[in-house]
């Protein structure tokens, strides 16, 4: 069978194939604790948001939003420290013929040290995750958007403060 | 009717209350998954239930479509911002009229005869909590003053 015949059967076009191939291979990545190579899956400007990622200081809130190559990058690395064992399962996988791409996820693992407020016990979590990503024509993620519940994640762990 | 335009109106109807009319683009059979809430089932008992309880808690909410696209099975998943100012106990939180924004993301499966079949949406509950006065997990309806 061809692959014009098989994009026929499945409905899906060559850009959504790209942008969900870029997707699947960050998740791998990801799984891999590889982080270098997830920020080498984005373009170099690629933006970042974890829309439930505040931190309510007395003086501002820091939000978890900037770029891949800096916050993305260090709040990766950062959980992956916290939970050594960190994984994850892609869901669901649905792409647009502009490179959008939504993919549910479910992220889970067992913490070894503090990770913000939510000090370590040793407890595990397992979390569905709705990110939206933007994969570029030429393959490359420029932007990155994941949401979450806290409440869910922090019961888990035993952490029952909202800030 | 396309599954963007579909969306649009969803979206539009939550904002001015109109849960009849949200069953109305639904299939007979569509379900909801609210997941922070841990509701799931049919939209005609869990959506609408919390649709109402949405509506008359923030009586002047505004529902702002932030992004919108539609992949290629016939899903429109979107960014939103939800807004209003609490007017009743909410989710069992207790009223202190403080002002509520919240951003969510909704997917919803809309059908190749163009009505919706299924819809998932995620948020931050915490995120909405903080913004309601609650400072614990375990007693959300205390609130501080």
């Amino acid at each position: 069978m061809t692959t014009e015949a098989l994009r026929a059967e499945t409905g899906t076009a060559p850009r959504e194939d790209s942008a969900e191939a870029a997707v699947r291979a960050f998740f791998a990545a990801y799984r891999a604790h590889d982080v270098e190579s997830m920020v080498d899956l984005c373009a170099d400007s690629a933006g970042f948001r974890y829309v439930p990622f505040e931190v309510w200081g007395r003086q501002r809130v820091l939000y978890g939003e900037g770029q891949v190559g800096t916050v993305g990058k260090v709040i990766w690395t950062t959980l992956i420290d916290a939970f050594p064992d960190l994984t994850n399962a892609v869901t669901s996988l649905r792409a647009d013929e502009h490179g959008n791409v939504a993919a549910e996820v479910g992220i889970g693992g067992t913490q070894a040290r503090p990770f913000g407020t939510i000090a370590s016990t040793g407890g595990h979590y397992e979390l569905p995750h709705l990110f939206l990503f933007h994969v570029s024509g030429d393959g490359l993620i420029d932007d990155i958007v994941a949401y979450w519940d806290n409440v869910d994640w922090k019961w888990q762990l035993g952490c029952l403060e909202v800030d | 009717m396309s599954a963007r335009s579909l969306a649009e109106k969803f979206f539009a109807h939550i904002e001015a209350g109109e849960v009849d009319e949200i069953l109305g683009l639904m299939t007979p059979d569509a379900t909801v998954s609210l997941v922070p809430l841990n509701r799931h089932g049919p939209v005609a008992a869990e959506g609408a239930s919390y649709l109402r309880e949405l509506s008359r808690s923030f009586p002047d909410l505004v529902v702002r479509v932030r992004r919108l696209f539609v992949t290629g099975d016939n899903t429109a998943v979107a960014e939103i911002t939800v807004a209003g100012t609490q007017a009743e106990a909410f989710l069992a939180v207790a009223d202190q009229e403080k002002h509520v924004d919240l951003d969510q993301a909704w997917m919803l499966k809309v059908t190749a005869d163009g009505q919706i079949s299924a819809v998932i949406a995620y948020w931050d509950q915490n995120q909405l909590y903080r913004r309601l006065g609650v400072k614990r997990l375990d007693k959300v309806t205390i609130t501080a003053r």
